[in-house]
């Protein structure tokens, strides 16, 4: 049965378990409420809850597992040759499934019958025509081997649905049953309500972690793969970045952290001293109504997405860099041969940044207290000599917390460097130049099919642990420069 | 009052009784007071550039995406000769066949409007786009009662022509390309006079499918929308209850322990994860390890829902702060349980704020597209609207932020025009949302 | 009344240093100071008493004009200073209030070090031509504010390092550093324990010698130990200005009265 069925299977019973348990608990108090121990509603909650949700949670375990233990069982079957045939046992696992899919297509539009999935020979049959004719496409030949694992497979799955389909609808309405038991007048059913609400709650709330322990999970993972493809201390420490899918690929991180770490610099140096003077305009000088038209005014740049401003660099600012700085520019310089730069990219995010810049600084020179301000003031001083020698240094832990946050934005932007930078991988200093950063190096590494087998798309996910640890670095230190600040005067 | 105190280099240093008239300003106040107006000039600066920048960028997508609204037709009659079209119908390549009855109509056109002209009807058939034999086939077959009779046909020219209407290909450009030239333009432009050709509003780029590389004149950014449709269905679905349901618990719920410690350090954390790097967890976790469809509204939406997760939480989690605390002991003064105050009072008092947050998560995640290039929502054609619901969410689809990308890079400058094109109804739709989410706030927002 | 000490205190002199004729303050709508002239005396610690919400505070922030931080406001009428209008349009009020400095409410140290809070005044009115110069300054300020000999080890260290009672006294010695001939205090004892009170009352009455102090405070008592001459304002109003002894043993007001004697404020 498709999961989804299970799943309207099971809210039916629920839903039936609410009415049920309602009727049993009013009939228990002799349809007064007053003799209930909770409002009767919480007695249908507490039926549908129990009937609901521990079948889902089975449900999804269940169906996650369940592949996994399927194809744990049947790589027993899957002889060595074949494995070194394919040269890699997961190659020999995607045929199997493919296989799978495509005999379950097969018997699904007719084509087959369920007998003959089950008891097809490649030497009597041609696997891979019969299945083309259903539409699906098999990369090569099927021996008998996969064939005999696809038809294995096949089995246990078919068998393992039918097995999840019982345990969950059995636990669906036995748990139904046990809690239409329980319910009587006396039972304390809202307690056991908002017990299991808060248990869901939690579980909600429990998610972030689950994310959180999914990325590092899906990093780790393919990364360790990697590494055993490809030697660390050459990803780490090679200056040469030149990927070629027919081997011999050298994937050394450094030109593309050089890249990454150039670009992200003239962003900054373009974002932080806009975003601070404009920060500080705005705190200190501004009128009221001043504040409320320029602040939001700035404020829609960052709203703005990242494609956008990809786009304006492709189009708009690279061309124009390079009639300036070009071969034939206004300024003869001849330093920029085409429009995707550093430069190019590194200027326009450092547009982007420049509100990120300036409402966190907004806030945090905010956060200097007023007493500050008249101290300095009441001693003489200017308003500018206030800010720089007075309000400044006092938030200054603020704003390296907020540049901080800043370059770490700056370092993880992804479609500003893929349209505006560049994809050559260079170690050089001229910002004319094009160079291509981490995040530009994920997409293109990763877009298309991915096979997850060779170094070259495995790469990618070094390149996001790598990404993921730097940025994780930034903010934590950031986070815990700006809570110190905040500390101080509170 | 003399000399000496006036200039401070001179003052005789402690003890020097600071004399000087206040109406006077010594030299020292007067560069300070430059200097203050040096600084206060600095933040006017930084403002103004900051500010011009967000000129600059509106007027770029304003100025080259206001023509992809429009685009160039020529209009034309085409005699639906019932031996032609069964000629055609029984031939291989039948498309190709009605191509060639156009090629002759579009001559019998020229001779009608009085353009006389040495070219072949095939070199002719240049100045139209490559899909008309195609358009005219699927008109026959739609409406076979049509075969025998005289049609008006609005074709679309070719994206050159096109772009030389709107300006975009200059005359000199032609001299390198190997099909259209100069004599083609002649026609255009006396077709134009005569109003056989003419630029009027394109509905299609709004509500159509994305064509083949050279095809631009096609291309529409509807189905991509869709798509986007889609995936904001799965994160609102996705990303709102348990966001709100994390929060409640955080805000509300949760005792003071290392558990919930953890879980505040994982939240504040995500928000500041770059966008990549879910892109990287959603090929590993929904297709990689669960074997999810690719390229599917269903995944690009779960992805974009544990990125909008953050701030779902983080915006909740103010509004929910912003009730105050005698909302919640007067509920529980009159003995109702921690959690009916919180559903019955709180929640209720803080839904305009979760509404707003959400609805900004959501503009966020519209417009995000690096997550959605690694799960392969990009690189094919999104040429078919979905059947249904069910293959709206796992058939292959693109969604809009990715089809200005895949526009961005194809190298033809007609689809770079599209490109605009998108994001000026991306930033339409963005707009709106915040605008919503403005008057929300407006409406509601309380002051306690 | 029996623990008012009323030390009997001569003013040393009959100089105006400040005089302040029809002075009204606005803050927006709210008419905040109404009609108040005064005279404030040279050499002499002038106290302003009355209830919270008087206008005193204002007033003194008339004094050196820090009223025009705050947007919404307005001062009206004459305030002189050595016979100078300072509300002429010619006066710049950061010269002004190098010569009218300022102590807070609640000590407001910078966020640096001591030896750096007491030379930021003579810093930015350039009153120092070396080093030396500026550490003599800084000594002799640190001095008049009776920090030096707790100070003098640890001038490295940060302003907000210090205790209440030398956080405050360290911004009387910031104040006084810059050479002020006015001293204006808002309530500058009220953060402060019993004991630091005690160091900055007599600390007031040595700075006598040189400045014009003036002192916002709402205790009665600390009025009375620390001024020889009283202002009581009630309402926006100046309701009575006279010697010290005079306001808290015989004043003329019946308003003054039931204030001094606890019957309103």
């Amino acid at each position: 049965m498709p999961v989804l069925w299970i799943l309207a299977i099971v809210l039916v019973v629920a839903l039936v378990g609410f009415v049920l348990g309602r009727q049993r608990a009013l009939s228990s108090g002799q349809g007064d409420i007053r003799n209930l121990h909770s409002l009767p509603s919480y007695y249908g909650y507490n039926a549908a809850l129990f009937g609901l949700v521990p079948a889902v949670l089975v449900l999804a375990v269940w169906t996650v597992v369940q592949p996994l233990v399927v194809q744990n069982s049947v790589i027993d079957l899957i002889p060595e040759s074949a494995v070194e045939d394919a040269g890699n046992l997961s190659l020999v696992m995607s045929d199997v499934r493919r296989v799978a899919d495509g005999l379950d297509v097969a018997v699904a539009e007719g084509a087959m019958s369920a007998e003959m999935a089950a008891s097809l020979r490649t030497d009597f049959t041609d696997v891979r025509t019969r299945l083309g004719n259903v539409g699906v496409a098999l990369g090569s030949d099927v021996t008998q081997d996969t064939l005999r694992v696809a038809q294995r497979y096949r089995e246990l799955t078919a068998s393992g649905n039918v097995l999840k389909t019982i345990v969950v609808l059995g636990l669906s309405l036995g748990l139904t049953g046990l809690a239409l038991l329980r319910t009587s007048a006396q039972f304390r059913a809202r307690n056991v309500v908002e017990q299991g609400v808060l248990l869901l709650l939690l579980a909600a709330a429990c998610i972030a972690i689950l994310t959180t322990l999914g990325i590092v999970l899906s990093l780790i993972f393919n990364t360790i793969e990697f590494f055993q493809l490809y030697r660390w201390t050459d990803f780490f420490f090679g200056t040469t970045w030149s990927p070629s899918f027919g081997g011999g690929s050298e994937l050394g991180i450094i030109p593309l952290l050089w890249g990454t770490l150039y670009i992200s610099l003239i962003a900054l140096l373009v974002a932080v001293p806009i975003g601070l003077f404009s920060a500080v305009y705005l705190s200190e000088y501004a009128s009221p109504r001043f504040r409320s038209i320029a602040k939001p005014l700035l404020e829609v740049l960052a709203g703005i997405p990242t494609i956008v401003y990809g786009l304006f660099a492709l189009l708009t600012v690279g061309p124009l860099l390079v009639s300036v700085f070009g071969d034939n520019g206004t300024l003869g310089l001849g330093w920029m041969q085409g429009g995707t730069a550093v430069m190019t990219a590194g200027l326009v995010m450092g547009i982007m940044l420049i509100p990120f810049v300036s409402s966190l600084s907004d806030d945090i020179i905010n956060a200097v207290p007023q007493a500050m301000r008249d101290g300095s003031l009441g001693l003489g001083a200017t308003h500018s000599e206030t800010v720089r020698q007075v309000i400044l240094p006092a938030a200054l832990p603020g704003i390296v917390g907020a540049i901080l946050l800043a370059a770490s934005r700056a370092i993880g932007e992804t479609m500003i460097v893929v349209l505006g930078a560049g994809a050559a991988a260079r170690l050089d200093l001229n910002p004319f130049e094009a160079m291509t950063t981490v995040t530009a190096k994920i997409v293109s590494q990763l877009t298309g099919d991915t096979d997850f087998t060779s170094p070259e798309a495995l790469v990618a996910f070094a390149l996001g642990m790598t990404l993921f640890v730097i940025t994780l670095g930034l903010n934590v230190f950031a986070l815990y420069i700006v809570r110190k600040y905040r500390e101080q005067y509170e | 009052m003399t000399d000496a105190t006036a200039t401070p280099d001179a003052a005789p240093a402690p003890h020097r009784k600071k004399g000087g008239s206040l109406l006077e300003l010594d030299a020292r106040t007067r560069k300070r007071n430059a200097a203050e107006a040096r600084f206060k000039a600095y933040g006017v600066i930084a403002i103004t550039i900051g500010l011009l920048f967000l000129v600059a960028l509106l007027f770029a997508i304003i100025r080259n995406g206001i023509p992809a609204f429009t685009q160039t037709f020529l209009t034309m009659e085409i005699v639906l000769d019932e031996e032609t079209v069964e000629a055609a119908e029984g031939s291989i390549v039948a498309t190709s066949q009605y191509r060639n009855m156009v090629a002759e109509a579009l001559q019998v056109k020229l001779a009608d409007v009085g353009i006389e002209t040495d070219k072949e009807p095939r070199d002719l058939m240049l100045m139209l786009s490559p899909g008309v034999g195609a358009e005219v086939r699927r008109v026959v077959q739609e409406s076979p009662e049509l075969i025998g009779e005289t049609v008006e046909f609005r074709f679309l020219t070719a994206s050159r022509v096109d772009g030389y209407t709107k300006g975009r290909v200059q005359r000199e450009d032609l001299a390198r390309d190997r099909n259209l030239d100069a004599t083609h333009l002649d026609i255009v432009d006396e077709l134009m006079d005569q109003g056989v050709v003419e630029r009027t509003f394109n509905l299609a780029f709004i509500t159509g499918s994305d064509a083949s590389e050279s095809r631009p004149e096609e291309a529409g950014i509807g189905v991509s929308m869709l798509g986007s449709l889609f995936m904001m269905i799965v994160v609102l679905v996705c990303a709102l209850p348990v966001g709100v349901a994390a929060s409640i618990y955080l805000e509300e719920f949760a005792p003071k322990n290392r558990l919930t410690d953890f879980i505040e350090v994982n939240i504040s954390n995500l928000a500041a994860v770059p966008s990549i790097v879910f892109g990287i967890l959603g090929l590993a976790v929904f297709i990689q390890f669960a074997h999810l469809p690719q390229s599917a509204p269903l995944v690009g939406g779960l992805t974009l829902a544990l990125m909008t997760l953050p701030t779902i939480v983080i915006s909740t989690r103010a509004s929910l702060k912003a009730v105050p605390p005698s909302i919640r002991d007067a509920a529980l003064g009159v003995g109702a349980s921690k959690m009916q105050a919180v559903f019955h009072h709180v929640l209720p008092l803080a839904a305009p704020g979760i509404l707003t947050g959400t609805i900004i998560g959501l503009a966020q995640a519209l417009g995000e597209t690096a997550p959605l290039l690694l799960i392969g929502m990009v690189g094919f054609i999104a040429s078919n609207y979905p059947d249904g619901l069910a293959s709206g969410f796992l058939d292959p689809n693109s969604a809009m932020p990715a089809q200005i990308y895949e526009w961005a890079k194809r190298a033809d400058p007609a689809y770079y025009e599209r490109a605009w094109g998108g994001i000026i109804i991306l930033l339409a739709f963005l707009m709106t949302m915040n605008i919503i989410a403005i008057i929300l706030r407006r409406r509601f927002e309380r002051r306690w | 009344m029996d623990d008012l000490r009323l030390v009997e205190r001569d003013v040393d002199t009959q100089d105006i240093k400040i005089a302040a004729r029809k002075v009204q303050v606005f803050y927006g709508d709210t008419h905040a100071i109404r009609d108040v002239d005064v005279d404030i005396l040279d050499k002499t610690v002038t106290a302003f008493i009355g209830p919270s919400g008087c206008g005193k505070s204002t007033f003194l922030r008339c004094l050196n004009r820090m009223n025009d931080t705050i947007d919404v406001a307005r001062v009206e009428g004459d305030i002189h200073l050595d016979g100078e209008d300072i509300y002429d349009a010619k006066v710049d009020p950061v010269q002004l209030r190098a010569k009218v400095g300022m102590v807070f409410q609640k000590p407001n140290p910078f966020p640096k070090s001591i030896y750096d809070n007491v030379a930021y005044g003579p810093k930015i009115h350039g009153l120092a031509k070396n080093k030396a110069e500026l550490d003599e300054i800084v000594e002799t300020a640190l001095r008049r504010a009776a920090l030096w000999d707790e100070a003098k080890d640890r001038l490295d260290e940060p302003g907000t390092g210090l205790s209440g009672g030398q956080q405050q006294r360290l911004c009387i010695a910031r104040a006084v550093a810059t050479e002020p001939e006015v001293l204006l205090m808002d309530e500058p004892c009220s953060a402060l324990d019993p004991i630091a009170t005690a160091q900055v009352e007599e600390l007031i009455d040595e700075l006598r010698q040189n400045y014009a102090v003036v002192i916002v405070t709402h205790s009665m008592q600390q009025a009375a130990r620390v001024s020889q001459k009283t202002a009581f304002f009630h309402l926006g109003y100046l309701v009575e200005y006279d010697e010290t002894g005079k306001i808290f043993t015989n004043p003329e007001d019946s308003r003054t009265e039931s204030y001094i004697s606890g019957k309103i404020g």
